[in-house]
């Protein structure tokens, strides 16, 4: 396993210093592909906000071995349709860190932007209107967009949701590829079990209050889903 | 013609409200376009009422701090008028924006109660003053009557002020409103760009209100920007057409009040009425001639 990029410390988190999971202390590894399970409500997504620093922890702190850029990828439904966007100027907004407030994108980010969208295979649409395109072709765009920050994360909350299965497969497949390529750190949440089986090699599965950490391997096993849902599993 | 002729004329005493009202035609869009997309539609109800609240405040000042009327010039009230404008409104969005990320409450209940209490106010408070001149109650209504070079300069001043800010910080600004979780992520500050926003917003409502009352100010704010979305593909037709569309209505507004006797206020706004409606109605039109046919 690489060396460990992000460090939760005794973490608790919550809203309003009313923690909704505590005592979480575990390591994501550099270049490692990370999925966070869990049902509804048990505390994913204040997990990924935390993480982002959305909000602060209620307890214990996030390490991160070093300044990280963050890639988030929402899910699609999160962007109002009502602006007016193109798939290209949604993509755009990606490149904003590197550019001061007040200054012009320049060319040269502007190319930079419309070769992520042709590594998402989105460089077809990205001229349409982003409230008209599908729910995969979205996610591909916000994908694009993830990948013009140039990061060192990638944070996906829920990409396939309200995807279709054929374009699900085929995002997780992106997601994995470009994961191996450029050495990026992935964190997913999903509820997508036989994907993450196929994809992940860390899985943080958060099951009524309690933090379940480690491989796959280990922790999709039949026995252990058993357990957690205290049920038999088929 | 010849009424065009003679409005626009260097001797006619409507020159200043005409160009007055295009300024504000023009630049009130630009800003409700975020009103719009922020889903702020009833904040663009309320906005300008609370603004001549702020008015009627700041003219009250004098009075309650047993100021003549002479003590100050007329230049002076008007610079007051928009302090107490700008001071209102950049404080109630302020406000009504913190209560709205709280999350607590009803936000239509609050606006609704905001709008109804500062039209209250203004009114009593203006009708209270016994220097308070009939022209300002008359702006409040939403007549725009006479506009000295003063206030036509001020008022290009403030909406060139917000032009430029707004063309500069265009994508920061659109980036908070669209995305504020990945705005975070890239470092930027959501809450000092939206206090940017507000504050463009609150300037703009100010002047608009101060010069040409909040009946126009809400109609300019909102019927624009909410007819040019039925056609804009992207943030610049959307801008633009909202732009474009405040001016030329206004002008055109102003002309056919003119022309008929009619108030300018309510004109302005039953005309961009009825392009919205005509707009929306043609849209509607060609969607259905374009469906696909089975």
């Amino acid at each position: 396993m690489n060396e460990p990029l992000i460090t939760f410390d005794n973490l608790a988190i919550g809203y309003n210093n009313s923690p909704v999971l505590s005592g979480i202390s575990l390591a994501i590894a550099r270049a490692s592909f990370t999925a966070i399970l869990g049902a509804n409500g048990s505390g994913k997504s204040t997990l990924l906000k935390t993480l982002l620093g959305l909000q602060p922890p209620v307890a214990g702190a996030i390490r991160v071995a070093a300044p990280v850029v963050f890639g988030y990828v929402p899910q699609f439904t999160q962007c109002d349709p009502l602006y007016p966007l193109t798939g290209f100027d949604v993509a755009l907004m990606g490149v904003h860190r590197r550019i001061g407030p007040g200054r012009r994108v320049p060319a040269a980010e502007r190319d930079f932007t419309r070769e992520c969208l042709r590594a998402t295979a989105a460089e077809n649409f990205a001229g349409q209107k982003f409230a008209e395109l599908s729910g995969g072709q979205k996610q591909r765009v916000l994908m694009a967009r993830a990948l013009a920050t140039r990061p060192e994360v990638l944070v996906l909350d829920e990409p396939t949701a309200g995807v279709d299965a054929a374009a699900t497969a085929a995002l997780l497949e992106f997601i994995s590829q470009i994961h191996q390529e450029r050495q990026l750190t992935v964190l997913l949440v999903t509820h997508d079990l036989p994907l993450v089986r196929q994809h992940a090699q860390q899985v943080i599965w958060l099951h009524q209050g309690r933090v379940l950490h480690g491989t796959a391997a280990e922790l999709l096993t039949r026995e252990r889903l058993a357990e957690i849902f205290e049920m038999e599993v088929s | 013609m010849e009424s065009l002729k003679a409005l626009l004329s260097p001797d006619s005493l409507f020159r200043n409200s005409v160009y007055t009202s295009v300024l504000i035609g023009f630049a009130c869009p630009l800003v409700g376009v975020f009103l719009v997309l922020r889903r702020l539609v009833f904040m663009g109800v309320a906005l300008p009422q609370i603004s001549s609240t702020g008015v009627a405040v700041a003219l009250s000042l004098p009075l309650w701090l047993g100021l003549k009327p002479d003590a100050t010039s007329a230049h002076g009230m008007h610079v007051l008028a928009f302090a107490g404008a700008l001071t209102f409104s950049v404080a109630a969005i302020l406000l009504l924006a913190f209560m709205e990320r709280r999350g607590r409450g009803l936000p239509e209940g609050r606006l609704g109660t905001a709008y109804v209490v500062a039209t209250a106010l203004s009114i009593l408070l203006l009708s209270k003053n016994r220097y308070a001149e009939a022209g300002w109650l008359d702006m409040l209504k939403g007549e725009v009557i006479t506009i000295s070079n003063f206030d036509l300069t001020l008022t290009a001043a403030a909406l060139a002020i917000v032009l430029v800010v707004l063309g500069l910080f265009l994508k920061e600004i659109l980036l908070v409103s669209f995305d504020r979780v990945m705005a975070v992520t890239l470092g930027r500050s959501v809450v000092f760009w939206d206090v940017v926003l507000y504050l463009l917003i609150g300037m703009t409502v100010s002047m608009a209100v101060l010069s040409v009352g909040p009946l126009i100010a809400f109609g300019f704010l909102l019927i624009p920007p909410l007819t040019a979305h039925l056609f804009a593909r992207t943030m610049r037709q959307f801008m633009i057409g909202s732009a474009l569309l405040g001016g030329v209505m206004s002008f055109v507004g102003f002309w056919l009040a003119y022309q008929l006797d009619w108030p300018v206020g309510p004109t302005d706004v039953v005309l961009l009425g009825l392009v919205y409606a005509l707009a929306a109605a043609g849209r509607s039109l060609w969607i259905w001639f374009r469906r696909p046919v089975r």
